[in-house]
């Protein structure tokens, strides 16, 4: 297919776009690379103080129940949340073809975000939390982070009004749905929360909570972005519009119902926990259509996989979104669930939603973004791959540890007469495991953040062409010319 | 080479921009009332269910939930303790009906047992009345909780629990909580704190195992 090329007066629209997000867009993004080092140290402590629980076990600061909730909402509110609010800004800037119009107050509204985020971590650190997964920070601080969102998310609305284009694009509509329902969630959640008038709802409405951060902001952030950049970076248009459209729909209706099944079988209605099963399980058809029609949008172009960082981590990252949407469903049916609830199959099945999934496409956005931004190309090509290919083993190595030790830690407690600690002393090794996949990520995301910080000094590469994974760099202009297809 | 420059069909118009995020609304409103509204607004609007009539309780207990009864002490502190230190990541308090798990054949997890015989059941939304939030928990990492105020019943024993889990299971994952105490001014040993207390409190509490009036029964 035959693509119209740009003319120098867009040439120049998308140039004056992407020098007004550079210093917003910077400053989410090398601040989330550095919350996302420090997180992902701290995955790596709490695995660790799990295999070996009497480290350190008179430092108040250093047992599991605090190193874990740190680790995971530094994750998801300083890494994964700041990343995509960046994207989310550049991403509709650039659809919508309007600049951003006040950088300032963005920057100051993130550093609000980022206020939000480091009073969160200290007070669940000191021992203010309320163990309800990322919910644990105190009741007084989520009107910080509210408004920290608020006031950044608001200048999307001035774009999508201004808009000269007839017609939404897929990632438009993705992005305003995102846009629209965390704040939502965020706001019910935590105002039902801790007040103790319905302790119940209250644990459901978490659970609810955490289902609807990643299929109603992270999955429609992550699918934007590759319904943008699969295309962009093949040439060729989506396969089917008219599936994408459909998939959305079919997303934004069953997503909300999603969640209670993380506790199946606890003291709510049935009722609730069949329902939420039920459309775990039809939201695959929204997520396999929508997977299906980005690989058919890429056939034929696979060999660019070989070149393109961006399309590289994008595909990977959507691929896990699949296997992330089918290990859900299973779970959350009784034959698989009863045995795979509250073992370690839960904490990896969420460190491949916040981790694996999400920020893999978002390090595909980045790596697109950043140099449109900064006017200058990443530095290094062969760090590149060895960002993806530790990001890559270490998501697989915790996935496959922690299902098959889930599978084992299940089994060990549907024995009714087996002792209790047998479950545990059987999954050492799988925490063992845990401990390796961490390291694996802590390392990738070390080299990501030195090259991110490169770029954001201005010591990027000054070439023409752009830096390949598998390409002399500078040699070739484009990941298709690479790829030898034209 | 750009998406801007190839749009495939007419999708919607831009002045529809509010139509669309009605219709996105939309679809956030239905879940959002049936799993988390009305949930929250009938549990907090539901009165204990007096005991009928030849239904004996020990204690002059009238009602489920009896609120007290899952009070020991300065229990309402401790809960804050177990949520601070992270307790609920290791630990449910969820005892799953039979169709959902083997919880309630596992011996201690489910209640009483004993002369009195089983009175094992699965937890019930009351169960949770004099809890924040109710800390059904993430992983099982350590045991189930919601009745460990049966299994463990001397105080010694529970802090000996929370500061030196080793003696009782030499492989047991739970770290020494002790920040919670301070060393003995006199001899060995550890004194315990006033958290480290509150905390035993709460979890001497932890019995959730309430007989069920027969009218909640049929109410359910």
């Amino acid at each position: 297919m035959t693509v119209p090329q740009p003319t120098q007066e867009d040439l120049n629209e998308r140039a004056a776009i992407d020098r007004s997000a550079r210093y917003p867009v910077m400053f989410f993004f090398t601040s989330a690379a550095a919350w996302l080092l420090f997180a992902t140290v701290m995955g790596f402590m709490s695995s660790l103080k799990l295999r070996l629980p009497g480290l350190w076990d008179e430092c108040a600061y250093m047992s599991y129940g605090r190193l874990f909730p740190v680790h995971f909402n530094a994750l998801v509110y300083g890494w994964a949340m700041q990343a995509g609010i960046g994207v989310m800004l550049w991403l509709m800037a650039r659809l919508t073809r309007s600049r951003i119009a006040h950088p300032v107050a963005v920057i100051v509204a993130g550093h609000l975000w980022n206020a939000g985020v480091a009073l969160a971590v200290v007070s669940i650190w000191f021992g203010a939390g309320r163990a309800i997964p990322l919910l644990d920070f105190p009741g007084w601080l989520w009107p910080v982070l509210g408004s920290g969102y608020a006031l950044t998310v608001v200048w999307l609305i001035p774009m999508c009004l201004g808009r000269r284009n007839a017609l939404f694009y897929i990632s438009e509509l993705y992005l305003i749905g995102a846009a629209v329902w965390f704040p939502w969630t965020f706001l019910t959640a935590n105002l039902l929360v801790g007040e103790g008038a319905a302790p119940v709802a209250g644990a459901g409405a978490g659970a609810w909570y955490l289902s609807n951060l990643v299929y109603f902001w992270m999955a429609p952030i992550a699918l934007a972005v590759a319904y943008y950049i699969i295309p962009k970076i093949s040439g060729r248009a989506i396969y089917s519009y008219p599936l994408a459209q459909v998939s959305f729909w079919l997303l934004a209706f069953l997503a909300g119902w999603t969640g209670i099944s993380r506790f199946m079988g606890g003291p709510f209605p049935a009722w609730m926990a069949a329902a939420s099963g039920a459309a775990s399980i039809f939201i695959l058809l929204a997520v396999v259509a929508t997977v299906a029609n980005l690989l058919l949008t890429l056939k034929g172009a696979t060999k660019l996989w070989e070149y393109s960082p961006s399309l590289r981590f994008t595909v990977i990252g959507i691929l896990m979104l699949a296997v992330w949407s089918v290990l859900t469903a299973l779970g959350s049916t009784y034959v698989f669930g009863r045995n795979l609830q509250f073992t370690h199959f839960v904490a990896g099945l969420d460190a491949l939603a916040f981790y694996g999934f999400f920020s893999m496409t978002m390090f595909g956005a980045i790596y697109f973004i950043v140099p449109r931004i900064t006017g200058s190309e990443w530095p290094s090509g062969d760090r590149i791959r060895t960002h993806f290919w530790f990001s890559t083993y270490g998501i697989i190595t915790m996935v496959v540890v922690t299902l098959v030790g889930g599978i084992a830690q299940g089994g060990d407690l549907a024995v009714w007469d087996r002792t209790f600690s047998v479950s545990f002393t059987n999954s050492v090794a799988y925490i063992v495991g845990r401990c390796l996949a961490w390291a694996l990520i802590t390392w990738s995301n070390l080299v990501f953040l030195q090259q991110l910080a490169l770029m954001f000094i201005g010591k990027g590469r000054k070439s023409a062409g752009p830096t390949l994974i598998h390409a002399e760099p500078g040699e070739v202009q484009s990941a298709r010319a690479a790829a030898g297809i034209q | 080479m750009n998406q801007e420059n190839y749009r495939h069909e007419s999708y919607m118009n831009s002045n529809n921009f509010w139509k669309l995020l009605g219709a996105i609304g939309f679809a956030f409103v239905l879940p959002w009332l049936f799993l988390v509204v009305l949930p929250y607004v009938s549990e907090s609007e539901t009165a204990p269910v007096p005991y009928g009539e030849g239904e004996e309780v020990e204690g002059g207990v009238t009602a489920y939930p009896d609120r007290n009864l899952q009070r020991h002490g300065a229990s309402d502190y401790g809960r804050e303790i177990y949520a601070a230190e992270g307790c609920a990541y290791c630990h449910t308090q969820v005892v799953r009906p039979t169709y959902a798990g083997a919880d309630m054949w596992r011996i201690g997890w489910g209640g009483r047992e004993g002369e009195q015989g089983d009175f094992a059941r699965e937890t019930h939304a009351g169960d949770y009345a004099n809890e924040a939030v109710a800390p059904l928990g993430y992983q099982r990492i350590g045991q189930d909780l919601s009745n460990v105020g049966y299994r463990i019943t001397s105080r010694e024993e529970m802090h000996r629990h929370l500061s030196n889990p080793k003696s009782f299971d030499a492989e047991s994952g739970m770290p020494a909580y002790l920040h919670l105490y301070r060393p003995s001014p006199v001899g060995e040993g550890f004194v315990p704190t006033p958290k480290a207390e509150a905390l035993v409190d709460y979890l001497l509490s932890l019995k959730k195992d309430q007989p069920l009036p027969k009218a909640y029964l049929s109410g359910n």
